[in-house]
């Protein structure tokens, strides 16, 4: 029983390390000038605030990922993006897993907030998030989601909600 | 088990100063964290 016992402590103290080194890492990030990899940021700070007309953003269609901050609460991620009839897109995946709930926050968060701020290519800009569950456009944009990405996101999943989609819309 | 608790102490600190201060080990375990959460959430 004692041995037993022991082999736990020592199991679970090992354990111990990856954990910490996670915690610590993720704490460093909210800390740091926007998202690295997968733990969530600080506000993005650095950067020319966008001002003027709706650009073209087609452009984003050459741009793997971009950094998203929401206002409320003001932590960044990075995150994919796409353009569909000069729309900016995001989206969140795994939204029907249990895992995927308790990793993506952030859709959560905009649809009770949508404000959120976007950088690219070191420019922010202001956006309003709305879901999109459903609508004609829905095809497109996962086609275009499809062509850019390794993804198999379809109008299904974001019916069905495993996919939130959201349009990054001019701030009023 | 008491130099077992202490080596562990010793590692956890270590590992605290090693994520936050040496370059790219914040990044290693973050990409590392990111392959399993992954695997995990599909």
């Amino acid at each position: 029983m004692r041995i037993f016992k022991n082999t736990v402590i020592v199991i679970l103290c090992l354990l111990l390390i990856p954990v910490t080194a996670i915690s610590t890492a993720a704490v460093k990030q909210r800390f740091a000038d926007g998202p690295n990899f997968v733990f969530s940021g600080g506000p993005l700070e650095a950067g020319e605030l966008y001002a003027g007309a709706e650009p073209d953003w087609s452009f984003v269609n050459d741009i793997p990922t971009i950094e998203m901050q929401l206002m409320e609460p003001p932590t960044s991620r990075i995150i994919w993006t796409v353009e569909h009839n000069n729309k900016l897109y995001v989206w969140s995946g795994y939204m029907g897993t249990r895992v995927g709930q308790m990793w993506k926050q952030w859709p959560l968060q905009a649809e009770e907030d949508g404000r959120a701020l976007i950088r690219i290519n070191g420019i922010r800009y202001e956006r309003q998030l709305k879901r999109i569950q459903s609508g004609p456009e829905l095809a497109g944009i996962t086609q275009a989601i499809t062509a850019k990405y390794p993804s198999r996101t379809t109008s299904e999943a974001v019916e069905s909600g495993d996919v939130w989609l959201f349009e990054a819309t001019p701030r009023d | 088990m008491k130099k077992f608790y202490v080596g562990v102490a010793i590692a956890l600190v270590l590992t605290i100063l090693a994520v936050l201060f040496v370059p790219g080990v914040d990044d290693f375990v973050e990409q590392t964290f990111q392959r399993y959460l992954g695997r995990a959430a599909r």
